[in-house]
């Protein structure tokens, strides 16, 4: 069951229309990229999965509980952090965690133990008595984080949580994100820098003008933008033998030299391209490598937006 | 206390009050109010200590030492600890902390209890700062033990509603602008609330026999209770601000209302057959129609569909949703709860003169003037929010028509008699013209009849009214009904 189930949610501000139906899941361990442009309606979607927004039609359902019906109950299964973080004036990092840990509800060991699993996991250990107002960007993200995990939510909802970090930062967040993923929970994860989301994400969901345009494993979207499917040959014949041969054989398109092999796309089906495989071992041009050319969910991105602001 | 316990009891205080008092403590705010306070206190307080030589006696530097040292605590725990209950909810919106908190498993209440227990906590440490030197004044025989009982009791009392009063002012708005002007204002009035304390304490200090007579401590009571009662009033208003869009906004402060009208129709009961003051019957309903008129202005003015949320919680059985009706947000069931307050407060203050001693013709005259004095609310409130409910739709417009009831009020009211002073038209220049609900109020004090022609234009205006908002107070009824229909048409839904 998806712990994350979004179905049809609309939510209009005025005579804008933010969110139009936007409808999906995300499942336990999936790590789901949450693409579109500035103004594409993510952040409302966002807002509404963690019940700080209403929506005017449809519903979403967190681990089974309505956010509409049950939102308390719901809440208590989200994690949110949101793009713009809040901080406490005056208040160290332990402080700011102790207060949201009993925010939640957690008393006594209970609140102790978690306090120091949770600064365990984010590696603040060695900062906790320093104050917010001091902290760089990247640790106020880990603080965010942290605090986002006190009461070990099943859901994590993630705005943006890359923005203005350095590189190193950003590789640092991406590895507790997948750790979290590998825990079992269901995490979406809007960003810009898609690379990034390229690199954890085993789905994405793409929305523009707060319309679906493509959602489904990274592998389906790419399938559904482009028929075509990308793959990279290196035999011991040489690239040249590669590509007279591909080029005489059916659904193969757009074949290009590369390195020391040739990519191509292919736009059979999963059996024309089991026979191609069959075919290329069988041919004399001895192959070394075939192998799917890593998606890129720039391409995607800009297949299935037009750029438009609302 | 052993370790245990204390553990415990840790567990059990409000987060909000563990994170504020430590925010506050650490803060400039505090600790520069705090310092400059007892600083002035102490400076003050040992010139007239110093000056004594001239006094002509310990009691009045008693009393002049006893003004100072209060007139400081005052400043502090009147106007420093709430404007700073106003800036730390200010705050909330302003960190982005706002939404993490409504995440978290705290409820509204929660934090605005947490808001004002903190206050309080800041409160008396200035009060146990202030209490030697209150000692000394007492010492002095500048103040007598009932006064300064009375005066700290009524200022605790003033300072958690004044709290209260900021918390709910700050969780008006989100936008910033309009946090400002709140708070620009809200500044001004703890100055003036200020000085109105002074001017009540030295009533006390200098007049202590006043507290000898038997109505005093009634007074006391009253004067606590009605203070009390405000405070629960903005702590509502700040609970519905601080709750979020799916939740009820609405209903607890409507039930608030309601209890508003029935605690004066109490009071006024117990005045009018335990102390042989009648009056108290329609007067405290008078005083009430302030907090009420600022509820009205909140309630008339929202949209009228039942949102989505509250529709899954209106009872199954249709008696009780029909009788909850009232008590549900939107701008007609807000009129139906206006005319249930209207209903309420003029038949239960009937009810509490019957018993007293009072004639059959000041009964009537109280019973008229009081509808006379809610006619004008629905003349200046019921007709612009009846009207506008047919053309407006948006939060703008909402606004807009809010803003317009709080302004025309005083435009009805100066207009006419500003035209009268210019144009020199003597008829006008009467303030208390037909337009005034001072009028009303007048008429109602001296048990004199208005003129039949302002009574009849009362009575048509009002049928306006309620003409404008019959339809919608009909369809939030049918609403209402319509919701309960659709949950009994559905299978029982998990708790």
């Amino acid at each position: 069951m998806a712990l994350l189930d979004v179905r049809g949610i609309t939510k209009r501000f005025g005579a804008l229309k933010a969110v139009d139906g936007v409808t999906f899941q995300v499942s336990p361990g999936q790590i789901c990229g949450f693409i579109g442009p500035n103004g594409a309606g993510k952040t409302t979607t966002m807002r509404v999965c963690s019940t700080l927004e209403l929506p005017d039609e449809g519903d979403v359902l967190i681990d089974g509980l309505s956010v509409l019906g049950e939102p308390r109950e719901a809440r208590k299964r989200i994690g949110f952090m949101p793009d713009s973080y809040g901080a406490y004036a005056n208040t160290t990092i332990h402080e700011y965690l102790d207060f949201f840990a009993r925010a939640y509800g957690l008393q006594g060991a209970a609140r102790r133990t978690t306090l120091a699993r949770v600064i365990e996991f984010t590696s603040l250990g060695d900062l906790t008595e320093k104050y917010i107002d001091a902290l760089s960007k990247g640790m106020k993200q880990r603080l965010c984080l942290a605090k986002t995990l006190l009461h070990d939510p099943p859901v994590m909802i993630l705005d943006e949580p890359a923005a203005g970090l350095d590189p190193r930062a950003r590789v640092e967040l991406r590895e507790l994100v997948k750790a979290l993923a590998q825990l079992g929970k269901a995490i979406l994860v809007s960003s810009h820098i898609l690379t990034e989301l390229s690199e954890m994400c085993s789905s994405v969901v793409v929305i523009e003008r707060g319309q679906l345009k493509g959602g489904g494993t990274v592998a389906d979207v790419v399938r559904s933008v482009n028929r075509a499917t990308t793959l990279f040959l290196r035999a011991l014949a040489g690239a040249e033998a590669c590509e007279r041969r591909l080029l005489e054989t059916p659904h193969v398109l757009n074949v290009r030299r590369e390195h020391e092999g040739v990519v191509f796309e292919f736009d059979g089906d999963l059996n024309a391209q089991a026979e191609l495989f069959a075919q290329l071992a069988a041919s004399g041009l001895q192959p070394v490598e075939l192998a799917l050319r890593d998606t890129n969910l720039e391409d995607i991105f800009l297949s299935l937006t037009e750029g438009k602001l609302q | 206390m052993n370790a245990v316990a204390a553990r415990s009891l840790d567990d059990r205080l409000n987060p909000i009050l563990v994170k504020e008092v430590r925010q506050a403590l650490r803060g400039r705010y505090f600790r520069a109010l705090f310092w400059l306070t007892l600083g002035v206190a102490t400076l003050v307080g040992l010139s007239i200590v110093a000056n004594s030589v001239r006094s002509p006696g310990a009691q009045v530097l008693g009393r002049e030492f006893f003004m100072v040292m209060f007139g400081c605590l005052s400043a502090a725990v009147h106007a420093f600890t709430p404007f700073s209950a106003f800036l730390s909810t200010s705050a909330e919106w302003d960190e982005n902390t706002h939404d993490l908190l409504v995440l978290s498993n705290l409820r509204p209440r929660q934090i605005v209890y947490g808001k004002l227990c903190s206050a309080l906590v800041q409160a008396l440490l200035y009060y146990s700062t202030f209490g030697p030197f209150l000692v000394f004044a007492f010492l002095l025989n500048g103040v007598d033990l009932a006064a300064l009982g009375a005066i700290l009791f009524v200022s605790m009392a003033s300072c958690a509603s004044l709290t209260l009063l900021g918390v709910a002012l700050a969780s008006l708005s989100a936008a910033k602008a309009p946090r400002v002007v709140l708070m620009a204002l809200f500044g001004i009035g703890l100055v003036m609330f200020w000085g109105m304390s002074l001017g009540m304490s030295s009533g006390v200090v200098y007049s202590p026999q006043m507290l000898r007579e038997p109505e005093a401590l009634v007074m006391l009571a009253g004067t606590v209770v009605s203070i009390l009662l405000a405070g629960a009033f903005f702590a509502a208003i700040a609970v519905a601000r601080l709750s979020h869009e799916e939740e009820n906004r609405s209903s607890g402060l409507r039930v608030l209302s309601v209890a508003i009208v029935i605690s004066a129709l109490a009071f006024g009961a117990w005045m009018s057959w335990g102390h042989s003051a009648p009056d108290f019957a329609w007067g405290l309903q008078v005083a009430a129609l302030f907090p009420l008129a600022v509820a009205w202005l909140f309630f008339l003015t929202e949209p009228e569909p039942l949102g989505r949320h509250v529709r899954l919680h209106v009872s199954r059985n249709p008696l009780l949703a029909a009788l909850s009706a009232p008590f549900l947000p939107g701008g007609g069931r807000g009129a139906l709860l206006m005319l249930l307050h209207m209903l309420l407060a003029a038949f239960g203050a009937l009810a509490c003169m019957a018993f007293g001693p009072v004639d059959p013709v000041r009964r009537s005259a109280a019973f008229f003037g009081l509808l006379g004095v809610y006619a004008y609310a629905w003349i200046y409130m019921g007709i612009p929010a009846g009207a506008a409910s047919f053309f407006v739709r948006s939060l703008r417009g909402r606004v807009v028509t809010r803003m317009g009831i709080v302004f025309l009020l005083p435009v009805v009211m100066l207009g006419p008699l500003l035209v009268g002073l210019v144009l020199g038209i003597s008829g006008l220049s009467d303030p208390l013209h037909p337009f005034n609900p001072a009028t009303a109020l007048g008429a109602l004090m001296d048990s004199r009849e208005m003129t039949k022609l302002v009574e009849l234009a009362l009575a048509a205006l009002t049928l306006l009214s309620l003409a404008l908002n019959a339809p919608r107070m009909i369809q939030g009824v049918r609403e209402v009904l319509a919701a309960s229909a659709e949950r009994r048409a559905k299978p029982v839904e998990r708790s």
